[in-house]
């Protein structure tokens, strides 16, 4: 079937098209399911259980099922999640930057895109609980979080994102929900859905305050989506970027994840637009144009992709600092990872440029073709991104005897199957539910499409997002402490036979400090005895120096300089003969001042990342971002609450 | 923590005390000793690498939930009461130091018996990180760690930075009192200052410019005490074990 020739055949005469026909057209989706759609539904109900049942196991068995081990100890599950919130970015690009911009074509594809976003995070977020080893305790994070660690920020910036994402598929909803709501009532469906969709149009009425006050929730809403959106997959990337490990530690790597991101999220919304145009016999709305379109934004974005990729990778690879050339053998060597790639770089990213260049007759397939490509193809990046870089160790895993290799397991590829068939299960229930080209923004389009057409394409502007909570205090312990607080026990003498007494005692000879002991027998000066002189340590006896006593009876080593002592400066000596051997075991031990007095770190931990008490600017700058993002949702939401009062119209 | 690697003839006594003392399943070394060889025409020799504890932990900085904390002393220690089991400082520590439970630990029942503290990491739980922790309830004792006590040419030295003094030597008897009873009561156990040990022997830190700050020091392997890896005789029991499962 040619579908150029579809779309322009005189069955869908387009100047028979006004909002009465697109209104009954679309709803006519909602219809029962035929056998067709029953078995999809079915099938992918099937594998979503298998891929429970897997993560059961899991749950079960620990994440020993998983092939991640201590070096490669992130696998595909994280490469899910990057790819998820990946494509949750469709919505944004498609629908708000287009609205911002008011591109008029973009009002069938709206409703897709925004679904889209909703539903990748609905299953892209839960995969970093399934990653984790103890599930039971993610509310660890909300009572220790720390704002220093990335997955903070992620978290924050997730749930932001997801709600506003909710919020923005729902307002744009709003206005079909009377439409809805009236055929369901006409078509004896069952009550309580009618009451849903009433409940849901929250009073909304064709009139001009509605539609006022509803454009204004719509533009706040698209205008504030974006910067979180590129803020979103910031975050993601930097739970890599901000390790120090090569491939991961790059400054690219915002950027690179959100250029990815909106690539794949593209790609996304081609592959559902052509499989939603077959399913729904949609071809009157889904226009070759819309294809073309989408076609063209996506080989930019191919080309913005291969220009990073060429970026990151060229010269990590010519500059070749050992860990980095190690990784670029790996990943792009005689490797199965280096094989994976290069078949990447040829069928994920030229073979889509070369069908998105040159689309020939049959454009709509070519352009479909290659986003199914890009799909696949990002989903394999992700993975390349993820294992190779912990695949190469700073200190070669080789050197102690480990091959670091990681495959996922049965159970990671169920559950990955299991995510995919969640996605698409939501999607179509979606769309069993709610018309998947919102009805009123394309009758819009229907009564504008003879008068203009307007296309413009878009930048985003960066923003991180997070939120605030107190960190935790230290189990702050006393070895240290133990060690300086040394037992102040006065000079006392340890006897040995013949009564030889050593005395430690402190004096200057001349410039010089010095320790002296003088050792007796029997009241005599001893000379010619070998004396041994210590400091104590908490793990041992520091030797300063042995000596021998002279007819005074004494020996002197010199008084260590700059020795550490306790908290008042207090060293404790001890000075033991060595030889001969009838006086030897004699010792002495004294307690003296002249060490450097310890350093008290009591008080605050210091603020820094490493810290349990975040840095200042930190806080206020997470407090800032998140302050700004939020406020516009509750003005969003005051716009809501307010049409049901208004007056008629 | 100083670690003189031309000392270390790569016996691997270090890494079985330090095994056994925290009961570690087959699957994981705490320490770990690696055979490197830094270019293609230098020699190779032995590498241990316990935690290196990093005055700027890049484990720490990333946990979210500060399971992984930093205490005042220094010491870098894992609660796995709280660790939630992201492995984000397993990807962020640069050393490949930690290592997980992946599945059910076996716990052996001296282990249970002793109860938990993050000061020895057992009884180990499931889906919680661990790593190295420089024996800190050795350390209350007055006792060297485990592997420092164990080292039989005495390459591991160990101490307290504040006392600018560092022990080594094998633990002979392992007495309580061993290291106080004066000289040769310790077998050859001795203490030196560290600011003159790293001064006269070259102390270096392994990837130093990571900004980590390591508080393990290494000698570097000169004028060496032992046949380098790959002499004859050389070889002995260099601790390669297979891979975790
Ligand atoms: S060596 Fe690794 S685990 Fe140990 S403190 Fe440093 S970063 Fe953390
Ligand atoms: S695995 Fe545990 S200790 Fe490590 S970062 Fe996560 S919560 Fe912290």
């Amino acid at each position: 079937m040619s579908d150029t020739v579809r779309a322009t055949s005189p069955n869908v005469p387009s100047e028979n098209q006004d909002a009465q026909a697109v209104e009954s057209y679309l709803l006519s989706t909602l219809d029962p399911v035929g056998r067709g759609g029953r078995f999809w539904i079915l099938g992918l109900l099937a594998v979503v259980a298998v891929g429970a049942a897997a993560w059961v196991t899991q749950l079960v068995n620990g994440l020993r099922v998983t092939e991640m081990r201590n070096y490669v100890s992130w696998g595909a599950y994280m490469g899910n999640f990057v790819f998820f919130i990946g494509i949750s970015h469709a919505g944004t690009l498609i629908s708000a930057i287009l609205r911002v911009t008011d591109a008029g074509w973009r009002r069938p594809i709206t409703r897709m895109a925004e679904a889209i976003t909703v539903f990748a995070l609905i299953v892209g977020a839960p995969m970093v609980l399934i990653d984790m080893g103890r599930p039971d305790r993610v509310m660890n994070v909300f009572i220790y979080g720390r704002f220093q660690s990335p997955i903070l920020w992620d978290i924050v910036s997730i749930t932001t994102y997801l709600t506003g994402s909710i919020l923005y598929l729902y307002v744009a909803m709003i206005p079909d929900m009377p439409i809805l709501a009236r055929h369901a009532r006409e078509r004896g469906r069952s009550p309580r859905l009618v009451r849903l969709y009433e409940m849901m149009s929250l009073g909304y009425r064709e009139s001009a305050e509605h539609r006022r006050r509803l454009a204004l929730a719509l533009g706040a809403m698209a205008a504030i989506i974006i910067p979180v959106a590129v803020s979103v997959h910031t975050v993601v990337s930097w739970v890599f970027g901000m390790t120090l490990r090569p491939g991961w530690h790059s400054t690219i790597f915002g950027p690179y994840f959100v250029v990815g991101a909106i690539f794949s999220g593209t790609a996304a919304i081609i592959t559902a637009m052509a499989i939603f145009r077959r399913a729904y016999r949609l071809e009157r709305y889904l226009l070759p144009l819309h294809f073309r379109h989408l076609g063209k934004l996506l080989l930019v974005l191919a080309l913005l992709y291969a220009y990073f990729t060429l970026s990151e990778y060229l010269t990590a690879w010519y500059g070749g600092i050992e860990a980095d050339r190690r990784l670029m053998e790996l990943l792009a060597g005689n490797t199965a990872y280096g094989l994976t790639f290069w078949l990447w770089v040829v069928f994920g990213l030229f073979a889509p440029i070369g069908f998105l260049l040159f689309p020939g007759r049959r454009s709509i397939r070519a352009i479909v073709a290659a986003s199914v490509l890009v799909n696949i193809g990002m989903w394999v990046k992700r993975y390349l991104i993820v294992v190779p870089t912990l695949q190469t160790p700073f200190i070669p895993a080789e050197a102690a005897g480990i091959t670091p290799w990681y495959f996922p397991s049965v159970v990671e590829w169920a559950i990955t199957a299991g995510a995919f068939a969640a996605f698409l299960l939501l999607f179509t229930l979606f769309s069993r539910l709610f018309p998947i080209l919102s009805i009123w923004e394309t009758a819009e389009d229907v009564d504008e499409a003879r008068a203009r057409h307007v296309r413009v394409p878009a930048v985003a502007a960066p923003q991180p997002g997070s939120a605030v909570r107190p960190a935790m205090l230290l189990v702050a312990l006393i070895v240290g402490g133990l060690t300086l607080l040394a037992p102040a026990i006065p000079t006392n003498a340890v006897g040995a036979q013949e009564a030889a007494r050593v005395e430690l005692r402190r004096a200057s000879e001349g410039e010089e400090d010095v320790l002296v002991a003088a050792v007796t027998v029997g009241g005599v000066p001893a000379p010619g005895v070998t004396v041994e002189f210590f400091a104590y340590r908490h793990l041992g006896l520091l030797a300063l120096g042995e000596d021998e006593t002279l007819d005074d009876g004494t020996a002197a080593v010199s008084f260590p300089r700059g020795l550490p002592g306790n908290l008042r400066g207090d060293i404790r000596f001890r000075a033991a003969v060595l030889s001969p051997d009838s006086l030897a075991g004699a010792a002495a031990e004294t307690v003296m001042s002249g060490g450097v007095p310890a350093r008290q770190d009591a008080g605050e931990p210091p603020r820094a990342l490493w810290s349990t008490r975040a840095p200042t600017g930190l806080l206020v700058g997470i407090t800032v971002l998140l302050l700004c993002v939020w406020s516009t949702y509750a003005f969003t939401i005051w716009q809501l609450m307010r049409l049901r009062g208004i007056k008629g119209g | 923590m100083v670690i003189d690697l031309a000392a270390c003839d790569g016996c691997g006594k270090c890494v079985t005390a330090c095994s056994d003392k925290h009961f570690l399943p087959p699957d994981r070394e705490w320490l770990r000793v690696f055979k490197m060889k830094d270019s293609e025409n230098g020699a190779p020799y032995w590498f241990p690498r316990p935690c290196f504890h990093c005055d700027d932990p890049p484990c720490t900085r990333v946990c979210p939930v500060g399971a992984t904390f930093k205490r005042q002393d220094g010491i870098v220690l894992v609660d796995n009461e709280r660790c939630i089991g992201c492995r984000f400082c397993m990807a962020a520590c640069p050393y490949s130091v930690r290592t997980f439970n992946w599945g059910h630990p076996d716990n052996p029942s001296d282990a249970v018996a002793r109860g938990y503290s993050p000061e020895w990491g057992y009884p180990r739980r499931v889906g919680t990180t661990e790593k190295c922790d420089f024996c800190p309830d050795m350390a209350r004792l007055g006792k060297l760690p485990h592997c420092a006590a164990a080292c039989p040419m005495g390459a591991i030295w160990f101490g307290d930075e504040n006392e600018d003094a560092v022990t080594s030597g094998p633990d002979k008897e392992h007495s309580a009192t061993g290291a106080n009873e004066g000289p040769g009561a310790a077998g050859d156990r001795q203490t030196v200052r560290l600011s003159q040990l790293l001064r006269d022997r070259g102390g270096y830190r392994y990837l130093e410019d990571l900004g980590t700050k390591p508080r393990v020091y290494y000698l570097p392997p000169v004028n060496r005490r032992y046949p380098a890896p790959g002499e004859p005789d050389a070889e002995k029991g260099a601790p390669v074990r297979g891979e975790q499962r």
